[in-house]
């Protein structure tokens, strides 16, 4: 009924249904504009899925990670331990190889020299800069080798570790800032 | 008259060739141009093979699998008993103490930049930067060596240093 | 049937005494349903729509009443699907922990929706994102098709070239309880997705989920294929990325699995070897 009203076609069909005669000639036209209204198809051969779904995969942003996901000891403490670990190997190379180059600027007597001519603020922030990331990166590291041994490998047990770390931290950075 | 006919000829004859040619480069082209577009990038959201093919593993290799992991922890755990002696003992009293204790510094740290360099800038991933930062590492890890060395030898060595610049 | 008709007749009469005493006087024969004051809360939710996609993924804010809203976030997501905007999309099922469909990150934390309760702190909003570092198929819907064929890679399934000639694989309690804790996980995805090296180098690193099911199979006494599955692991990539962030094991992880541990042995177990 809906299609044949979508078609215009009622009029023509209530005058079919008083005159039996044009009956079969109206069911044939109904029958081949019916036919002609249907959908459009499209074959695709089932290689052409990988086409389709790779198109979509192509467009799909990448959800937000680090900026989104909550601040834990778990990952920072981590980011942390990685961040003044290559911090300290940065100095420890950037050291040597200035001494390769120039033995005579980078000697003993002159660095020592150099760090005894700055004033007692800065060496006091230079010491807290340098004993924080080692104090830390040492304590974290022995924490790392308990849990590659075994140990602390529950959720308590990485928090209770993580936060003595802290403590550890705190106190020995402390202590070698005022040596 | 002749002349300039054979010559028309011969020049639409190489037009023709010309356009077959290009048109053929232009085919490939464009098919390279798709398969380019859907072609695997390590990390892109484009996967290797169906969702049904399981992901493959690179060959295996115990050197850069567990060897490597156990002695970098071999090592980091020798280092714990390592800085507590340092803290004891003056270098320039025991030179190949601050020898050894500087060569695993060295090793530790070089492990530790190798280990940020897979997780951040793969070869796989950075074709160009990958090899360019994993070569300028080795570099300077053998440069930092020689002047560890240079330095424990010519001058008063590591620890020593670090002790006095403390106090300084 | 007959027997029924004149309780019902009686009920029909009873009906139109109480429409015409309710026209009269309401409240007099009418319990007052308990009125819970709004307690309006906003949740912030990740929206990208495939059908736009030059727009950039944005957070849309829904504001329910939690007291017409059930205690789950899932619920406040049913909710709003059902009530708000039909359009929000979101994976679901089981809405008891055990189908693991609806993994998202919710409040900075991967967790099921269906377990995780709505704080009822309104004065703080609420944020839902997916699974982090994924491409997105719709809303809070992530591509894991990556993910499952990690896990297919490391053959989930028992392998035994000698299997007994008479009955079953036979299993002693020990060797039984070596399963425990590794056997239970649904595969949400929750806890490889969490973890930072499995944002940067999921194309060729396992991740924790994937790896602890390496490890059931390596555990399991009636599995002869131990050699080979350590074997698969032995590269930097597929296992050693992992280095024990611990962003995987968290306390509210739906099945109470330990996936840190699980990569420690498989970590002790491959250096003995």
């Amino acid at each position: 009924m809906l299609s044949t009203r979508a078609l215009g076609l009622a009029p023509s069909l209530r005058q079919a249904a008083f005159s039996p005669a044009r009956n079969h000639v109206l069911r044939n036209v109904i029958r081949s504009s019916i036919t002609k209204r249907s959908i459009q198809t499209q074959s695709l051969k089932p290689e052409d899925g990988t086409t389709i779904l790779n198109k979509q995969r192509l467009q799909r942003p990448s959800s937000p990670h680090f900026t989104i996901y909550e601040p834990q000891l778990t990952w920072v403490g981590s980011i942390f331990n990685r961040i003044t670990g290559v911090g300290l190997s940065f100095l420890l190379y950037g050291f040597s190889l200035a001494y390769l180059v120039a033995p005579g600027t980078f000697d003993s007597t002159h660095v020592i020299e150099f760090v005894g001519g700055l004033p007692d603020a800065v060496k006091y922030a230079g010491k807290f800069i340098l004993a924080l990331p080692f104090t830390f990166h040492s304590f974290n590291g022995i924490r790392h080798l308990l849990w590659d041994s075994g140990k602390f490998l529950t959720v308590k047990g990485a928090y209770s570790s993580g936060y003595a770390v802290l403590g550890a931290t705190a106190i020995s950075t402390i202590v070698l800032m005022f040596q | 008259m002749s002349s300039s006919l054979i010559l028309r000829s011969s020049l639409s004859k190489s037009i023709l060739k010309r356009s077959i040619f290009r048109s053929s480069m232009q085919g490939r082209f464009l098919r390279q141009a798709t398969s380019d577009r859907f072609a695997y990038v390590p990390g892109g959201p484009i996967y290797k093979g169906t969702v049904n093919d399981p992901t493959t593993f690179p060959p295996p290799s115990k050197t850069h699998g567990s060897y490597h992991w156990a002695f970098e922890r071999l090592l980091s755990a020798a280092l714990v008993p390592m800085t507590v002696t340092a803290f004891a003992t003056s270098g320039t009293n025991y030179p190949l103490f601050d020898g050894i204790l500087g060569l695993s510094l060295i090793i530790h740290s070089h492990i530790g930049f190798d280990s940020s360099i897979v997780d951040y800038l793969h070869p796989r991933k950075f074709p160009v930067i990958g090899p360019i930062i994993r070569w300028t590492l080795r570099a300077a890890t053998v440069g930092t060596m020689v002047g560890v060395y240079q330095f424990n030898t010519n001058d008063i060595g590591l620890t020593e240093l670090i002790a006095k610049v403390w106090t300084a | 049937m007959s027997v029924l008709r004149p309780a019902i007749r009686r009920l029909a009469k009873a009906s139109i005494i109480d429409a015409r005493s309710f026209t009269t006087s309401a409240s007099r024969l009418q319990a007052e349903p308990l009125q819970k004051p709004a307690l309006n809360k906003e949740f912030k939710i990740y929206r990208w729509n495939p059908d736009e996609p030059a727009k950039k993924p944005t957070l849309q804010s829904y504001t329910i009443d939690l007291n017409q809203t059930g205690p789950m976030v899932l619920d406040a997501l049913i909710k709003i699907k059902n009530e708000m905007d039909p359009t929000l999309t979101f994976r679901r099922s089981c809405r008891e922990g055990i189908c693991g469909s609806c993994a998202m990150n919710i409040n900075g934390q991967n967790t099921l929706a269906c377990l995780c309760r709505i704080d009822r702190d309104t004065s703080k909003d609420s944020k839902i994102y997916p699974l982090p570092h994924m491409y997105i198929v719709k809303d809070l819907v992530p591509d894991l098709t990556q993910f499952y064929k990690q896990y297919k890679s490391i053959q989930p399934y028992l392998q035994n070239d000698n299997p007994p000639e008479k009955g079953e694989f036979l299993q002693s309690q020990e060797e039984r309880r070596k399963l425990d804790g590794l056997y239970e996980c649904i595969l949400c995805a929750c806890c490889s997705t969490s973890c930072p090296s499995y944002w940067w180098n999921q194309d060729e690193y396992l991740g924790p989920a994937t790896l602890m099911q390496a490890y059931r199979w390596i555990a399991d006494s009636r599995d002869s294929n131990g050699a080979k599955r350590k074997e698969y692991l032995q590269n930097e990539l597929s296992m050693y990325r992992c280095h024990t962030i611990f962003n995987c094991q968290f306390s509210n992880l739906p099945e109470g699995t330990q996936p840190c541990a699980a990569i420690a042995k498989i970590k002790l177990e491959l250096a003995a070897d």
